[in-house]
């Protein structure tokens, strides 16, 4: 018995270990990145990037301030597609969902089998962007960050449904219609208050994929002013390269007017992208992976 | 069945309209997102002209098709599509179980709620960033190239031969923790009675693990294997087109199908190429879809998606 209460706490110490070794690698990169923009720009282009800092200096985060401009624009874009996105996505979601869950709707079968096959079947990235620029002309507007793919998505209808179905008996709706509730207002005073938990879930993914969204950019967006700050990095790192390749030529010179920010800017920039998640992170993950666990069993 | 029709008539009390107007903004969504660009396949069968519009341009049937598959990037895209996929899905899925059950197994210490957001974190991040975080290992000041190797410089965005190691630790990395929630919940499930029982019969952690963990979420596993392989011909565009900074270099191991839709349509022009390849996909995992769910519902009716 005691034999075995041992090697019990062996191996919860060896779990333990081995996890604690793979949450320092799963951070340490991040841990890099803040060093290395808060290191003085000549300490980094002699020593490359370490994780202390030899010379700390908070020179990047003045220049991102002086180029509020451009990169604050940029991050402000972020902001508005990802809460814009985010609020649209829940209506017209929990619009969608609520008549496939009512049980006297005829027709809520067949309508969840057209939301369904999106799920499994999909005419591919090339037919998509040429319906959306040639067809509806959406490159280089706003609407193109916030509308194609992100909008709503087949999976988080039926999530919702699912969480109607199961969480909101139908005798308070027959009360309702008894008392000459119309549709629209079962909807805006009893499913919408009752199916906040859901609601919460499926903003917060969709959230979360605004924000990191870059495809829709990288597709859609060639003008800086509507760059949000994933899209600005993405250019940033081309631009880099494309420098990169160029200054192996002997004609480097001319892309001298590209204004590329120091090496140590560039992490700042990116820190300063992730920083929302990482603030927000802590208090929603408890949410996601609720929602992980329901969308991964059905789904 | 008729009379439940007649109840419903008589009561006359259901008017549809005001549903299919709430519905309406999500189905036109759909059918302008999801549903035009399904019927935009047949661009794969023609010799797109802009000027002509889809439906107008001329049917060239499978000459895509033929051009894309006599060229050598067919067969590379698809093999590295795949192999890429089946590393991922098999190796994922041991990493993910393994996590799964380590977790389990100190959960109800405090510093689990520590360990738990902290592994799920870089699945939150875009591949954006982790391009930026591979970049301040591997680039000529990198801390790999400046701190490990001091000297015996590699240029990494340049040698192809690192590559698929590289992308795999970045997948995984980015993958595990968030991966093992399904199955940290699905452990969580199982009756803790079962390795009380077991403890009493003298069985070691290992042998509860193989004998009672692993055959009871088996069918999760099924599931989550059958999806993923469902899903084979796809892969992570960002994680290929950007953590190798598109480096052409590399194109023989990184490109995927993905990218190269990607860059046959935006950087070659090629629309034909690009449908053709993007058609591929689309179909190929359609029917892989299909088959795999045919699949699920053999071993678990419950969990198939229809």
């Amino acid at each position: 018995m005691k034999h075995n209460h041992n090697s019990e706490t062996r191996f919860r110490t060896v779990c333990l270990i081995i996890l604690l070794i793979f949450t320092v690698l799963c951070l340490a990169p991040f841990v890099l990145m803040f060093s290395a923009s808060i290191t003085e720009e000549d300490a980094l282009i002699k020593d490359g990037y370490r994780f202390f800092p030899s010379q700390i200096s908070f020179a990047t985060y003045a220049f991102l301030w002086a180029k509020r401009e451009t990169i604050g624009r940029s991050y402000l874009m972020s902001i508005i597609v990802t809460g814009l996105g985010t609020l649209t996505s829940v209506i017209i979601t929990s619009m969608l969902a609520y008549p496939l869950a009512r049980r006297d709707f005829k027709w809520r079968n067949a309508f969840a089998f057209i939301i369904f096959f999106t799920m499994m079947f999909n005419g591919g990235m090339t037919a998509s962007y040429i319906i959306w620029t040639r067809y509806f002309h959406i490159k280089d507007t706003f609407w193109a960050l916030l509308i194609p793919n992100l909008l709503m998505n087949g999976m988080n209808v039926l999530m919702v449904r699912n969480y109607y179905q199961s969480s909101i008996p139908d005798s308070i709706l027959e009360a309702a219609r008894v008392d000459g509730a119309s549709e629209m207002m079962i909807y805006r005073r009893i499913i919408l208050p009752l199916s906040t938990p859901v609601l919460i879930t499926i903003s917060l993914f969709t959230g979360m994929a605004y924000w990191n969204d870059w495809t829709n950019g990288l597709y859609y967006i060639t003008n800086q002013k509507l760059f949000t700050i994933n899209v600005y990095l993405n250019n940033l790192m081309k631009n880099i390269q494309l420098l990169a390749s160029q200054s192996s030529l002997t004609e480097g010179a001319n892309l001298a007017g590209l204004d590329l920010p120091a090496v140590g800017a560039r992490m700042a920039i990116a820190m300063i992208a992730v920083l929302p998640v990482m603030l927000i992170f802590p208090f929603i993950q408890g949410q996601l992976i609720k929602g992980v666990v329901i969308g991964g069993v059905k789904g | 069945m008729r009379q439940a029709k007649g109840v419903r008539k008589g009561r006359g009390r259901i008017n549809y309209l005001p549903l299919l107007l709430m519905m309406a903004p999500g189905l036109i969504y759909l059918i302008i997102n999801n549903y035009l660009p399904i019927f935009g396949i047949t661009i794969a069968f023609k010799q797109l002209d802009y000027t002509k519009g889809i439906l107008g341009s001329p049917w060239v049937g499978l000459k895509n098709f033929e051009f894309l598959f006599k060229t050598k990037d067919a067969f590379i895209m698809i093999r590295n599509t795949l192999c890429y996929n089946l590393v991922f899905i098999f190796v994922g899925l041991v990493l993910n179980l393994a996590i799964a059950i380590m977790m389990t197994e100190i959960g109800r210490l405090k510093i689990a709620k520590f360990i738990q957001p902290a592994i799920c974190f870089p699945a939150m991040v875009s591949i954006i960033i982790v391009a930026y975080l591979v970049y301040a290992f591997l680039s000529s000041d990198g801390f790999i190239n400046n701190s490990v190797l001091k000297g015996n410089e590699i240029s990494w965005y340049q040698s192809p031969q690192y590559w698929p190691v590289i992308l795999t630790i970045v997948n995984f990395w980015k993958n595990t923790g968030y991966g093992a929630i399904i199955y940290i919940a699905s452990i969580a499930g199982i009756d803790k009675s079962l390795y009380e029982a077991a403890k009493l019969d003298g069985a070691t952690k290992m042998q509860q693990i193989f004998k009672i963990t692993l055959p009871i979420i088996r069918p999760m596993i099924i599931l989550m294997l059958l999806m993923s392989i469902g899903r084979i011909f796809s892969s992570d565009f960002g994680l290929f087109l950007q953590v190798p900074m598109d480096s052409g270099v590399l194109y023989p191991v990184t490109q995927t199908i993905d990218t190269y839709v990607y860059r046959s349509l935006m950087v070659l022009n090629n629309v034909g190429m690009s449908s053709a390849a993007s058609t591929f996909q689309s179909v190929l995992g359609f029917i892989l879809v299909l088959g795999s769910n045919l699949l699920v519902r053999k071993f678990d009716s419950e969990s198939a998606l229809f």
